[in-house]
């Protein structure tokens, strides 16, 4: 029988020797830079266009969900509407403080809750808890929180964030979906969703800023705006995420800004009590 | 939110270890097998050769599934967004053929046979779940196994 033979068939054919990870590292820095860059761009859009949708709009928008919220949902005691009517009564007078624009404005709703917490959204409402009062020392901290969420209206930052989130959230689902594992998605949204905290981040310095402007035009100066920090810093607030990964500042930057824009005044300012209904609900809750 | 990071990082690097672990230990059992069954001849040719003595002949097969890792997935579904070469499906690929040829040769060997003719291939993937996610792919190899007829 003629000699017939199998021989050794060299490797490296079929088989890249290139270290895996390399080609890893490469293709993760790549497309996570692409996808950075997207949301970025997205992002100043939708902060550009937001500009040309005008307030009466981004309020009939909000009018639907609130009006039967407060309607049906939430019945306000006398004692909240007294609350609701004097913080409402604040931020009239620190609205006019901070110039607002024209047809702009603001409408402070009571929510008697635990959260430490309060927010500006659609259409000019903010949202205020009762956790979060009852823990602050003096007005001027209340005022604190309000110029901040007045200021977040003025800035237009719920419908800017609104469609920053439809824009970017699109482009990210068109972008993943071009891959065939849904764990690259994974990659691609955390990498957008880092990028798009980053202008949060941003809008929120802007803000802080703004609000001690007011209280300086309101008050003639800016003390006690650090209480609203540092009781934010104390509350349940205590499990803080890294800096990275934060949607607002962390806290000693803020106080420390705080201080700083304080730092012409040498003297100590007198602060101004709460009225007294406001200390009450925190003492009969104590 | 961070949770999912973490989790996403923790089981890529674990597939990443343990992946190639597990890769560059196959490799190995696999040049070595070769090189112990090489005195077996394989053709894919279908026709026998001309002088062959007459023989008994009778179907192997050898079938290998093989899973790939987390790591692997993730690397390809980038790839997959740019295109090019998918590496690490290739070596996983190259993996799954060799064997499922040595687990065909083991079966010849074990019929006593000196020649396997005729050999074909058989890809498919089997995992097709999910998102149409490949998660691990088999490779059949089959060919007729002639045993001298030992007078």
């Amino acid at each position: 029988m003629t000699k017939y033979e199998n021989r050794r068939i060299p490797e490296g054919i079929n088989v890249s020797e290139e270290h895996p990870l390399k080609e890893f590292l490469i293709l993760a820095f790549g497309l996570g830079t692409i996808t950075a860059l997207v949301v970025l761009l997205l992002s100043l859009m939708a902060g550009w266009l937001v500009h040309f949708i005008p307030f009466s709009l981004e309020k009939s928008l909000a009018t639907s969900s609130f009006s039967t919220n407060t309607s049906s949902d939430v019945v306000l005691t006398s004692e909240q509407l007294e609350i609701e009517g004097y913080l409402q009564l604040l931020a009239n007078k620190l609205s006019a403080a901070q110039h607002l624009p024209e047809g702009m404005e603001v409408v402070v709703h009571y929510v008697d809750g635990d959260t430490v917490n309060a927010f500006a959204t659609l259409g000019g409402n903010i949202i205020m808890y009762r956790g979060l009062i009852e823990a602050l020392p003096h007005e001027n901290a209340l005022a604190m929180l309000l110029s901040h969420e007045i200021a977040h209206i003025k800035q237009r930052a719920p419908i800017i964030s609104l469609g920053r989130g439809v824009a970017v959230g699109l482009a990210l689902a068109s972008i993943s979906g071009f891959g065939d594992s849904s764990m690259s998605h994974q990659l691609i949204g955390n990498v957008g969703l880092l990028t798009s905290l980053t202008f949060s981040r941003h809008q929120e310095e802007q803000a802080d800023i703004e609000a001690l402007q007011t209280l300086e035009n309101y008050y003639g100066h800016a003390q006690g705006a650090e209480s609203l920090f540092e009781i934010l810093s104390e509350g349940d607030y205590a499990l803080k995420p890294p800096k990275l990964l934060s949607t607002h500042p962390i806290t000693e930057e803020r106080i420390n800004r705080v201080r700083h824009f304080n730092g012409s005044h040498v003297g100590r300012a007198s602060y101004k009590p709460l009225p007294k209904f406001l200390v009450n609900i925190s003492q009969g809750l104590d | 939110m961070y949770l999912d990071l973490y989790i996403f990082a923790a089981l890529l690097v674990l597939g990443f270890f343990f992946g190639r672990l597990a890769e560059k230990k196959h490799f190995k059992s696999i040049i070595e097998r070769e090189k112990k069954y090489r005195q077996l001849l394989t053709f894919s040719g279908r026709l026998l050769p001309p002088d062959l003595d007459r023989a008994d002949a009778e179907l192997v097969g050898g079938n290998v599934v093989i899973s790939i890792d987390y790591f692997k997935r993730i690397a390809a579904g980038l790839r997959s967004i740019v295109g090019g070469r998918v590496t690490t499906y290739e070596s996983l690929l190259e993996r799954a053929r060799r064997e499922a040829i040595l687990r065909m040769k083991e079966a010849a060997i074990a019929k006593g046979a000196t020649m396997v003719v005729n050999v074909k291939l058989e890809t498919s993937s089997i995992t097709k779940g999910k998102g149409q996610q490949i998660g691990c792919v088999e490779v059949y190899a089959y060919g007729t196994a002639l045993s001298p007829i030992l007078a």
